[in-house]
């Protein structure tokens, strides 16, 4: 039988490596959603411009 | 574009097997001029393999263990570079644009192309050999050996061809084929290796029949998948 | 771009109650497996983010074939999300399953075929993202990607069986046991309740997830198009 303390200790590595990789792609969904929303005002004001 | 193909189709297949046989024979005789392509594949197999002698210590211990692979990492190499090469000069000098402009079949530039590549692969591979069995004096003169190389060959060559055509229209083109081609061929490598040191160490063909039924089955299933899809690969 | 369809704002907020409810349940009604414990609750994630992996894959074959097909843009788009989403999923999958592996099995990583056959798939994903980088005609990198999904999809299942046959033929031995014995354990009815729970949820994470993706891609598309218009 592994000893709690170690099982415990690979347990709470597993669920932060889960909980963060998800955290992360989900930032990065909203930061690359955001910088596109830029590029299309940029890009539809140059468009007004000419 | 499609009058002009069936006015040209008055005898599909022996026009399809003729066009086929014209790529071919284009490589074939650019290659006996220029012998650019073989020496560059030549020289670089032989380089790997001294790599592998220093970075493994190669006695002969090591050696019967690691020949099979040695020999499929090199041929894995040295086929990457024929591919590249073979598809580059075709599009640097305009050929496949001149090719894809004749009023034959696309897919018989992609047999055409795989045939003249395994025909590379094959000539680099039977000089490797005897090379390789002088080196390490090691006997690779096996009939079975011969039969995995040649399936081998004919499964990397066929998914190489395809990808390598892409990889060519592409801007980060040096660098592209390895990384398409390596992750899919694996199931190759593995059989291949696995099929190479049942032969060399003398196992029963039963144990290694598993191994050549799955060469077998990619070479199959690959060659007919390439064919459906080089279509969209070439497509302007 | 719309703004965000109510049916999708509902399912994220579904998502993420569905995500936390499960979260609840792996720590506080599963109970304890009896030799490894604690470690033993990454199993019920561990497989639910390989399951949202696997949704994943099929789906960018199928997206393949479609695009093949049909020629229409839209299809690139739900193949490329797909890749991304299954990348993410197996990479968290092959990660905590490494992580469980350790106290379990005594290593990080074994060349088991799943394990193996996951990471060799990641390469193909992370190939198709390097090639369509390599792509500015937008045409030919939707057809293109398509083909290089199609010989993914594929290559990777014949991957898993000659990984497969090689090991049945010469299993891994790691200590005294093999590993197919060590790790593996009786279900009672509740890790069982659990388990499908936590895969019902990542079905419907997938799902929001997937959806988010494809509205991204259309977006980018759209900003694609703009550029190329000013370039002209």
């Amino acid at each position: 039988m592994l000893e709690y303390s170690i099982s415990i200790k690979y347990m709470l590595a597993g669920y932060g490596v889960i909980l963060t990789v998800l955290a992360l792609y989900i930032i990065s969904l909203f930061t690359r959603w955001r910088s596109l929303k830029r590029d299309l005002q940029t890009l539809n004001e140059f468009q007004k411009k000419q | 574009m499609h009058n002009e193909i069936h006015t040209a189709e008055h005898k599909p297949t022996s026009n399809f097997l003729s066009a086929v046989g014209a790529v071919v024979w284009k490589d074939l005789a650019a290659e006996l001029r220029s012998r650019e392509l073989l020496s560059a594949m030549l020289v670089f197999a032989l380089l790997v393999i001294l790599i592998f002698n220093f970075a493994l210590e190669l006695d002969p211990q090591t050696r019967r263990v690691a020949t099979p692979g040695i020999l499929w990492a090199t041929f894995a190499f040295a086929g990457t570079l024929g591919l590249n090469r073979s598809m580059a000069v075709e599009k640097d000098r305009g050929c496949l644009d001149g090719l894809l402009l004749a009023p034959v079949d696309r897919s018989a530039i992609y047999f055409g192309k795989t045939i003249s590549n395994l025909a590379f692969m094959l000539i680099v591979e039977v000089i490797v050999l005897p090379v390789y069995s002088v080196l390490y004096n090691t006997n690779l003169f096996n009939p079975g050996l011969i039969v995995v190389i040649l399936l081998g060959s004919v499964g990397y060559v066929a998914v190489g061809t395809l990808l390598s055509s892409m990889a060519v229209q592409t801007r980060t083109r040096d660098v592209m084929l390895p990384i398409l081609l390596f992750p899919v061929v694996i199931p190759i490598l593995i059989a291949a290796v696995k099929a190479s040191s049942g032969f060399l160490q003398g196992l029963a063909l039963p144990e290694v029949m598993p191994y050549i039924n799955l060469l077998i089955v990619y070479d199959v299933i690959f060659t007919a998948a390439a064919y459906m899809v080089f279509d969209y690969v070439v497509e302007e | 771009m719309k703004p965000q369809p109510l049916a999708l704002k509902a399912l994220s907020v579904i998502s993420v109650l569905l995500f936390l409810s499960a979260l609840g349940m792996v720590f506080f009604y599963a109970p304890l497996e009896i030799t490894m414990n604690y470690v033993q609750k990454i199993f019920y994630f561990h497989i639910a983010n390989a399951w949202v992996g696997m949704l994943g894959f099929i789906a960018a074959a199928v997206a393949g074939v479609l695009y093949l097909v049909k020629h229409d843009q839209k299809w690139d788009i739900v193949g490329l999300a797909a890749v991304e989403i299954s990348l993410v999923f197996f990479l968290i999958a092959i990660i905590s399953g490494s992580i469980w592996a350790r106290p379990t099995w005594g290593a990080y990583w074994t060349w088991e075929p799943r394990l193996t056959t996951a990471a060799i798939l990641e390469m193909v994903y992370i190939a198709y993202l390097l090639l369509r980088q390599g792509i500015d005609d937008p045409d030919r990198r939707a057809r293109f990607s398509a083909v290089y999904t199609l010989i993914g999809s594929i290559s990777v299942p014949i991957t898993f069986m000659s990984i497969r046959l090689f090991r049945t033929i010469h299993p891994v031995v790691i200590g005294t046991n093999s590993s197919a014995s060590t790790g593996s354990f009786d279900m009672t009815s509740k890790m069982l309740v659990t388990m499908f729970f936590a895969l019902f949820s990542f079905s419907v994470i997938f799902i929001t997830l997937f959806w988010h993706r494809i509205r991204q891609g259309q977006l980018a598309q759209q900003v694609e198009q703009l550029k190329l218009e000013e370039l002209q």
